[in-house]
């Protein structure tokens, strides 16, 4: 009898060694850490529970990393089933061949705003699904405006405004009038490109042609120059994240962000605007969105295709931007309202995903960030004039061109 | 008579051989080999031949080997001074000086990243404690940003790599003191020389070969320290502080251009020969130099 039931054991043993031989596991690479996004653990669950020959490895690694690991991993042969990516990062990893193009139904096409999708589409086809969604507003503070004298009803709807209040801030209260970031990291660039916008500016053009040097961009480093003036001192050691909390606490009277940053600003009355119209522009914003891809070569690019269009089908994709705070990225029936009610200051990011302009796309993207950062920063710190400053960025940049 | 070969020790040293060729020779040699490609996160590479290592010349890196030796330089010298200035007190026979000398300790035991975190916001000019007590003084009128100019950055990222490297200097420069025979302060003593004079004349050159090991050993970390500077400014603010690591780095790993990243690196590998070719013959000469001083106290 033992003999049997030691044999049933080491059968069951053997059994279940096989079943779990036979689960091939998909790596993705997941940027952030783990926790941000529990919604997204149970979506994969769910996956998993319907495919299971399949299990999910989701790794979180760090954003400083994460793009790097996997194109990394790629380049040495062992690419990731999937990694989530900045979208900007698409045209390099295609023109590289490392990953493989997303086919899309007109119907799943007619899901996402034209604008979203633009993110992720170039020759013709789309490289990533979008994961995250970001549209920029102008946060301004209104017991600080209200101190310097400023109107508290409406916030600044154009540049001359914008400048007239960082003065009135700077010069009638303790606070500075703006926040700038303007370190060596990737949304010093990004936040130039909202301003850049809203003045009618490109980098590249629909045909991939470097236009930067143009009026309108000379314009907006000018208007950066000004409003550099009153903006919290040695915007060089600043980005993003560490203006958060100037704001929050009263110290700048004004920053660009989206709308994940309101959590952060609790201890503000704020007014929130898309950003201001320059003079040759409109009022507009920059859209930022982060993709899932697959990777090319690994085998299981049918599943890692079929689970990575699982997560971001409308219903499961609109949980998960609402856990992260996110604009949303596909056309939900219902979304914007229930966004409204929750917050009405959700407004002026869904007003901004219609009329933004999307990251320029070069195949050496980081390159192209390098040099207008170093643009932005001679500005900013007066070393370079605008003009001058836009003429060699264009002519750095024609360098890198495609 | 002749020797028998005896492979036996050869074939002991073999598997340590072997790990050395994996782990450092092939590595080093594989980076030489992607300097002459332009190979990047394309399958494929082609042999360029020295057109890395022209563009590298041609463009903004020579600023950059100056710019590190610069920061090498000011780092080395300041711990080095530092370390021999703290090895001195600690080795002085002072009550509770093992206290003294476990206080010395924190900035080498705390992880270099959360350490230079800690740096980064005292550098903050809005809550940073350095430009509040500068503030609170009277220095400064407003906040300074110790990380926004570039002539401040780039000795706020000095004094952080001070900071970190300098308990460890001191040690080693300790332990090197105490090898110092007592006799030799002894008969200094009798003749009537200062503390001043008997520590230049006895402990130091008695100690140079420990200072010029660590002189040599605190300038290849410092060449190649990455952590300090990416944490602080990431090469900034418009490359103020772009050494050739923090520029390797950004070329190979940001941007993906292993070929030219390799001919960063195997440039920056060639000039830490020279420096270690320089230390050799500076320690022969020092190690020359003791022996006959101890030879003449004798």
């Amino acid at each position: 009898m033992k003999r049997l039931l030691m044999s049933a054991a080491a059968l069951g043993l053997l059994a279940s060694a096989a079943q779990a031989q036979n689960v091939t596991t998909l790596h993705v690479i997941n940027c952030g850490a783990d926790g941000d996004l529990p919604v997204q653990n149970e979506h994969i669950a769910a996956w998993e529970a319907e495919n299971p020959a399949y299990k999910v490895n989701l790794e979180y690694v760090p954003w400083g990393q994460c793009e790097e690991k996997a194109i990394s991993l790629a380049r040495a042969g062992d690419a990731p089933a999937s990694a989530y990516m900045g979208s900007r990062t698409l045209k390099m990893l295609a023109d590289n061949d490392l990953i493989q193009p997303i086919a899309l139904s007109d119907e799943e096409k007619a899901g996402y705003e034209p604008s979203v999708l633009a993110t992720v589409q170039f020759d013709g086809q789309v490289w990533g699904l979008p994961r995250a969604f970001s549209t920029k507003g102008l946060f301004w503070n209104k017991t600080l405006f209200a101190e310097a004298g400023l109107p508290t009803d409406k916030g600044p709807q154009t540049w001359a405004e914008t400048l007239a209040a960082a003065k009135a801030i700077d010069e009638k209260t303790s606070a500075d009038g703006i926040g700038i970031p303007a370190a060596s990291f990737d949304n010093t660039m990004h936040q130039f490109l909202k301003w850049m916008y809203s003045n009618g500016g490109q980098v590249v053009d629909a045909e991939g042609k470097v236009v930067f040097n143009s009026p309108q961009n000379v314009e907006t480093m000018e208007f950066y120059k000004e409003l550099a003036q009153y903006a919290e001192p040695g915007p060089l050691a600043y980005d993003r994240g560490k203006l958060e909390p100037l704001f929050n606490e009263g110290r700048i009277g004004m920053i660009v962000h989206g709308g994940f940053g309101r959590k952060g600003f609790s201890n503000v009355d704020y007014g929130l605007e898309l950003i201001p119209a320059g003079p040759h522009g409109a009022q507009s914003t920059l859209l930022i969105t982060d993709s899932l891809v697959v990777f090319k070569g690994t085998g299981v690019e049918e599943p890692a295709l079929n689970l990575v269009k699982y997560l971001t089908a409308p219903e499961r994709q609109f949980e998960v931007d609402k856990q992260g705070g996110w604009t949303p990225v596909r056309l939900v029936e219902g979304a914007e309202e229930t966004l409204l009610a929750d917050d009405p200051n959700w407004k002026v990011f869904l007003d901004g995903i219609a009329i933004g302009g999307p990251e320029p796309v070069m195949t050496d993207y980081r390159a192209m960030q390098d040099i207008l950062i170093e643009a932005i920063q001679g500005v900013v710190m007066g070393e370079v004039e605008p003009a001058e400053a836009v003429a060699e960025a264009q002519s750095r940049l024609e360098e890198i061109a495609d | 008579m002749t020797r028998r070969f005896d492979a036996f020790p050869y074939l002991l040293l073999l598997p340590a051989a072997l790990l050395t060729l994996a782990i450092v020779a092939w590595p080093v040699m594989e980076t030489f080999r992607l300097s002459f490609t332009n190979a990047s996160i394309r399958a494929t590479e082609d042999y360029v031949g020295f057109q890395n290592y022209e563009r590298l010349f041609s463009g903004g890196f020579v600023a950059i080997i100056w710019r590190t030796l610069l920061w090498v330089t000011l780092s080395v010298v300041l711990k080095l001074a530092m370390g021999l200035f703290g090895a001195v007190l600690l080795n002085a026979a002072v009550p509770g000086r093992t206290i003294f000398r476990v206080l010395v300790m924190p900035p080498w035991i705390v992880p270099i990243a959360i350490g230079v975190f800690m740096w980064s916001w005292m550098y903050n000019g809005q809550f940073g404690m350095i430009s509040g007590l500068l503030q609170r003084w009277g220095f400064l009128a407003g906040p300074f940003e110790f990380l926004g100019y570039r002539n401040s950055a780039f000795l706020a990222t000095v004094v952080t790599d001070v900071w970190i490297g300098t308990p460890l200097v001191t040690l080693y420069l300790l332990a090197a003191m105490q090898t110092v025979p007592r006799e030799l302060h002894e008969a200094a003593w009798v003749d009537g020389a200062s503390r001043f004079y008997r520590f230049r004349r006895v402990t130091l050159p008695l100690i140079a070969p420990s200072l010029a090991t660590m002189a040599l050993l605190s300038a290849i970390w410092t060449f190649n320290s990455f952590e300090i500077i990416w944490i602080l400014t990431e090469g900034g603010p418009r490359n103020a502080t772009t050494t050739m690591i923090i520029d390797t780095y950004k070329t190979a790993i940001s941007r993906f251009q292993y070929g030219a990243g390799a001919a960063r690196s195997a440039t920056l590998l060639i000039l830490l020969m020279l420096l270690t070719g320089i230390y050799l013959l500076l320690l022969n000469r020092m190690a020359r130099r003791a022996r006959r001083l101890e030879e003449a106290s004798a």
